[in-house]
C-alpha cells in the first residue's frame, strides 16, 4: 500500500515536471546565449576595462560609462541614425518588401513564385564580404563603378563615388535586400497555411485582391507579422557586419552598435575601450527588451496565443 | 575495500607527479628544444618581419652550438595582413588567455597600452642598458630607441622605420610648364617651407584648369584612417603629446587650419566629393598609374607599386614619381612626415604561457643584424634601423631608399600614451566630418574638444 502510495507521488511529482523538461533545451540555450551575455555585459560596463588594463587590472567605475553615454556630444547622432536606420529598412524591406513578395508570390504559378523566392535569397546565401563589395564596386568612382558607367557618365552627369554620396540609402538597401528574404519565408509559409477554403470563398464573395489581402490574408498572417516585426526590429538594432564592411561607419552611419563595436572591439590604435562598449552595448539591450514588451501590447500576444474559441 | 582504493590512490597519485616532476627536471638537465613564436602583421613584401626570426634562430643555434648547450631553438613564424584593430584585438585575446606569441610585432603606439596591461616586459632601464645587452643592439640609432620607451623603461626593439611623403607627377608638372630644374628643387623647396600646402592646392587648381589631370585628381590624400593626416595639423603647427606631463595635446587653432585644408582640397576641385573611404585597389591602381597630380602615402607603397601594380617596373615609377616631404602649412616653417617605427615587444610569461625569455630577447638580438633587416628594407621599400646600414652596399644601392633617407632628420612619432586611441580616433571623425561638409571646420573643432575633454579628462591639455 505504501509502496503503490509512493509510485503514485513519484508519478504525479514527474508528471509536475513534465513542462521543464519539454522546456529545459531552450531554457539552457537562453540562459548560456542570452542571459549570461547579458550579465557578463552589464557587469563589464560598471568597470574601466579596456586593452591597457587587460582583465586583471580593472576598475569598478559604477555608472561612469553610463553618465559618459548620456553626456557624450556623439549619443544624439548615433541614436536618430538608428532610429532611422531600423525603421526604414524594417517598414521598406524587412517587413514591407518581404510582405509584398509573399503576397505576389503566393497569386502567381507555383514555379514562378519559388524561381522569384529563391532570387531574393541570393544576398542572404553570398557572403557578407563578396556580398558587399558588389555594392562597392556597384557604386564605386568612375572608372569602376557600375552606375557611373552605365548611367551617369552616359547620361552627362558628373560621376562620383554613390557609396559615400548617398550612404544611408545605401545601408538600408544592402540590409533590406538581406532582410526582406527572412520576412519573405515566414510570411509565404503562412499565406500558404491559410486554409484554402476561406481563400476562394473570399474570391466568391467577390472580393477583390486588395480586399482579400485586408481582410482575409493579414488577419490570418498576424502572429507571423508580430514575430518578423519583433525580430526584424531586435536584429536590426544589434546588426552592424554590413555596415562594417560597406562603410566601416564613416559618411554618417556609424548606428549604436557599430559605435559600441568601435569602441569595445575595433578601434584604429587598438586600445579598446571594453567597458564604455559595453555600456553601449547594454543601452541596446535595454532599449531591446523595451521594444519587445510594446510590440507584444501592441499585437495583443496574449489573445495570439490564447486556444481557439472554434476548430478553424 | 573502498579505503584501501582511496589510501593506494592518495598514496601512488602524489607518487606520479613528483617522477614527473623528476622526468621535467632530467629533461631541462638534457638537450631540449625552444620554440619560440613570432607575430608580424605584414603583405607578401613585408614577410621578413616574421621569417627573420627563422633566419636569426640559424645563427643563435651556431652560437649556442658553439656555447657547448644543448639548446635549439624553433621558430614559429606567422605574418597575415588584416586590419590593425583586428590584428591587436587577436594578440590582446591571445595575450590575456595565456596563448600570445613569444614576440609581437606591432605599432611603437602599443607599448604603453600592452606594458599596463601586463602583456609584454621591459627590457631595460635606459638605452645606454640596453645597448650593452647585446652588440647587435649598439647597431641600432640611438634616436629610434624613444619610440620603443614608456614611463621610462626601454620596452621594444625598432623593427623597421618609413617616412610618408607627398608624392607628385613629375610627368604632370612638366605637361604644367614646369622645367625639369623647378621639379628637381620642389623637395628642397617642400623642406624649406618654400612651397606650402595653399601652394600645392594651386598647383594642382591650375593643372585642373589646363587639363593636364582630371578634375578631382590633383591631391589624394590617403583613402582610409591613419595617422598621415595628423601630418598637416603638425604641419599648421600643431602638436599631439606634452612628455613632461605626460598628457595629450590638442592644438585648437592648428586643427581648426587642417580641418580648413581637407574641406578647401573638396570644394577647390583637386579632391574628389566624398572622396574617404575609397577602395586601396582602386586608389593604388590610380596613383601608381601616373593620372593625379599630388598624393601623400607611404614610402612602404613604392614596394607594393613595384610589384603588384606595375609588374616590377620600377624605372616607370622613377620616371613620373617624385617624392617630397609634407609641405607646410606656414610659409619658411620646414615641411614634416611622420614615422611609424614598427617594434619587436618580448610578452611576459604570463602572456605567452612560455618560459626562456633571455633566449627569447637574445633572438631579437641576432633579427637586428644589418643582413636581415636590410632584406626587409629593400624588398618592403622601409628604412633601415642600424648605422651599419647606411654604408651596406645592398641598402645602398636601393636608389629610393637613400633619396628618403634625409626625410629622417624631419621626421616626427605619435605619443606613446595609452589615451592616443581615444584622442585619434576623435580627431579623426571631427576631420571626416569637415571634409565632407558635414559641419564646419569651426564646429568640428568645438565638438572635438568636447569630445576629447568628456573621454580623457586630466590626460589632455588644450591649447
Amino acid at each position: 500500500m505504501k509502496e503503490k502510495k509512493e509510485a503514485t507521488e513519484t508519478k504525479k511529482l514527474s508528471t509536475r515536471l513534465e513542462w521543464f523538461w519539454f522546456l529545459f533545451p531552450s531554457l539552457l540555450l537562453i540562459v548560456l546565449f542570452f542571459f549570461l551575455p547579458v550579465i557578463i555585459t552589464i557587469f563589464v560596463s560598471g568597470t574601466n576595462m579596456s586593452s591597457s588594463t587587460g582583465f586583471n587590472n580593472w576598475k569598478w567605475i559604477g555608472l561612469d560609462n553610463y553618465k559618459m553615454i548620456a553626456i557624450h556630444p556623439e549619443t544624439p547622432k548615433h541614436l536618430w541614425l538608428t532610429v532611422k536606420y531600423v525603421a526604414v529598412t524594417l517598414v521598406f524591406f524587412n517587413v514591407g518588401m518581404a510582405l509584398v513578395i509573399s503576397l505576389i508570390t503566393t497569386h502567381i504559378s507555383q514555379g514562378a513564385g519559388f524561381f522569384f523566392r529563391a532570387l531574393w535569397l541570393l544576398p542572404r546565401i553570398t557572403p557578407t564580404v563578396i556580398y558587399v563589395m558588389m555594392w562597392k564596386f556597384l557604386g564605386a568612382n568612375a572608372p569602376y563603378g557600375v552606375i557611373n558607367q552605365l548611367f551617369v557618365q552616359p547620361l552627362g552627369f558628373t560621376p562620383q563615388d554613390w557609396v559615400p554620396a548617398a550612404s544611408f540609402l545605401f545601408i538600408v538597401l544592402v540590409n533590406g535586400y538581406i532582410g526582406a528574404s527572412f520576412g519573405m519565408i515566414i510570411f509565404t509559409s503562412a499565406i500558404e497555411a491559410i486554409p484554402k477554403d476561406i481563400m476562394i470563398a473570399s474570391l466568391v464573395d467577390g472580393a477583390s485582391f486588395m480586399q482579400r489581402v485586408r481582410y482575409v490574408i493579414l488577419p490570418y498572417i498576424k502572429w507571423p507579422l508580430l514575430f518578423v516585426t519583433t525580430y526584424q526590429t531586435l536584429s536590426l538594432m544589434t546588426s552592424f557586419e554590413q555596415i562594417l564592411v560597406l562603410t566601416n561607419g564613416e559618411f554618417n552611419t556609424e548606428v549604436w552598435s557599430l559605435w559600441a563595436y568601435h569602441r569595445a572591439l575595433n578601434n584604429y590604435w587598438g586600445n579598446f575601450q571594453w567597458g564604455f562598449g559595453n555600456a553601449l552595448a547594454a543601452v541596446l539591450v535595454v532599449i531591446g527588451i523595451i521594444l519587445g514588451i510594446i510590440y507584444m501590447r501592441y499585437f495583443k500576444f496574449g489573445e495570439l496565443v490564447q486556444e481557439p474559441k472554434i476548430e478553424t | 575495500m573502498k579505503k584501501l582504493a582511496l589510501l593506494l590512490a592518495l598514496l601512488v597519485i602524489p607518487a606520479l607527479i613528483f617522477a614527473g616532476g623528476k622526468q621535467e627536471a632530467a629533461k631541462q638537465a638534457g638537450p631540449r628544444t625552444v620554440t619560440i613564436t613570432v607575430w608580424a602583421r605584414a603583405n607578401n613584401v613585408e614577410h621578413w618581419r616574421a621569417d627573420a626570426a627563422v633566419e636569426a634562430a640559424k645563427l643563435l643555434n651556431e652560437e649556442l652550438k658553439k656555447e657547448g648547450k644543448q639548446i635549439t631553438v624553433v621558430v614559429k613564424a606567422d605574418y597575415s595582413n588584416p586590419p590593425w584593430g583586428d590584428y591587436k584585438k587577436k594578440f590582446t585575446m591571445a595575450a590575456d588567455a595565456g596563448e600570445g606569441p613569444d614576440i609581437i610585432c606591432s605599432g611603437h603606439e602599443d607599448v604603453p597600452v600592452w606594458a599596463q596591461a601586463g602583456y609584454i616586459m621591459p627590457l631595460a632601464n635606459s638605452v645606454s642598458e640596453i645597448q650593452g645587452m647585446y652588440p647587435e643592439f649598439k647597431d641600432v640609432f640611438d634616436s629610434l630607441w624613444n619610440a620603443g620607451m614608456w614611463h621610462g623603461k626601454i620596452w621594444a626593439v625598432p623593427q623597421d622605420t618609413e617616412a610618408r611623403p607627398m608624392f607628385f607627377s613629375k610627368t604632370k608638372l612638366k605637361e604644367l610648364g614646369w622645367s625639369d630644374k623647378q621639379i628637381a628643387e620642389l623637395p628642397d623647396k617642400i623642406k624649406n617651407g618654400e612651397f606650402t600646402l595653399d601652394d600645392m592646392i594651386n598647383t594642382a587648381k591650375e593643372a585642373i584648369a589646363k587639363g593636364v589631370v582630371k578634375p578631382g585628381y590633383g591631391y589624394w590624400h590617403r583613402p582610409r584612417k591613419g595617422g598621415d593626416f595628423l601630418q598637416y595639423y603638425v604641419s599648421y603647427g600643431g602638436y599631439l603629446y606634452d612628455p613632461e606631463q605626460d598628457k595629450l595635446v590638442l592644438v585648437k587653432d592648428a586643427l581648426e587650419k587642417w580641418y580648413a585644408f581637407q574641406r578647401k582640397c573638396v570644394t577647390s576641385g583637386i579632391t574628389p566629393k566624398n572622396y574617404i573611404g575609397t577602395e586601396w585597389k582602386i586608389w593604388h591602381d590610380t596613383v601608381s598609374h601616373n593620372k593625379v597630380l599630388f598624393w601623400n602615402g607611404g614610402i612602404w607603397q613604392w614596394a607594393d607599386w613595384k610589384v603588384n601594380y606595375l609588374n616590377g617596373d620600377e624605372d616607370f615609377l622613377f620616371k613620373n614619381v617624385g617624392y617630397a616631404l609634407q609641405p607646410s602649412g606656414i610659409r619658411g616653417k620646414k615641411g614634416n612626415t611622420l614615422s611609424h617605427p614598427l617594434v619587436y615587444m618580448v610578452t611576459t610569461e604570463k602572456a605567452s604561457g612560455h618560459k626562456d625569455r633571455d633566449l627569447v630577447i637574445r633572438l631579437l638580438a641576432k633579427m637586428t643584424t644589418k643582413e636581415i633587416n636590410t632584406k626587409h628594407a629593400v624588398e618592403s621599400t622601409h628604412l633601415g634601423i642600424l648605422k651599419s646600414q647606411m654604408d651596406y652596399k645592398p641598402y645602398k644601392d636601393s636608389k629610393f631608399l637613400s633619396d628618403v633617407t634625409y626625410m629622417l632628420n624631419y621626421n616626427w612619432y605619435q605619443p606613446n600614451h595609452s589615451g592616443y586611441s581615444v584622442w585619434f580616433d576623435i580627431v579623426w571623425n571631427g576631420m571626416t566630418a569637415a571634409e565632407n561638409g558635414e559641419k564646419t571646420p569651426k564646429e568640428a573643432v568645438e565638438s572635438v574638444v568636447k569630445q576629447l575633454k568628456l573621454e580623457l579628462g586630466d590626460s589632455i591639455i588644450i591649447k
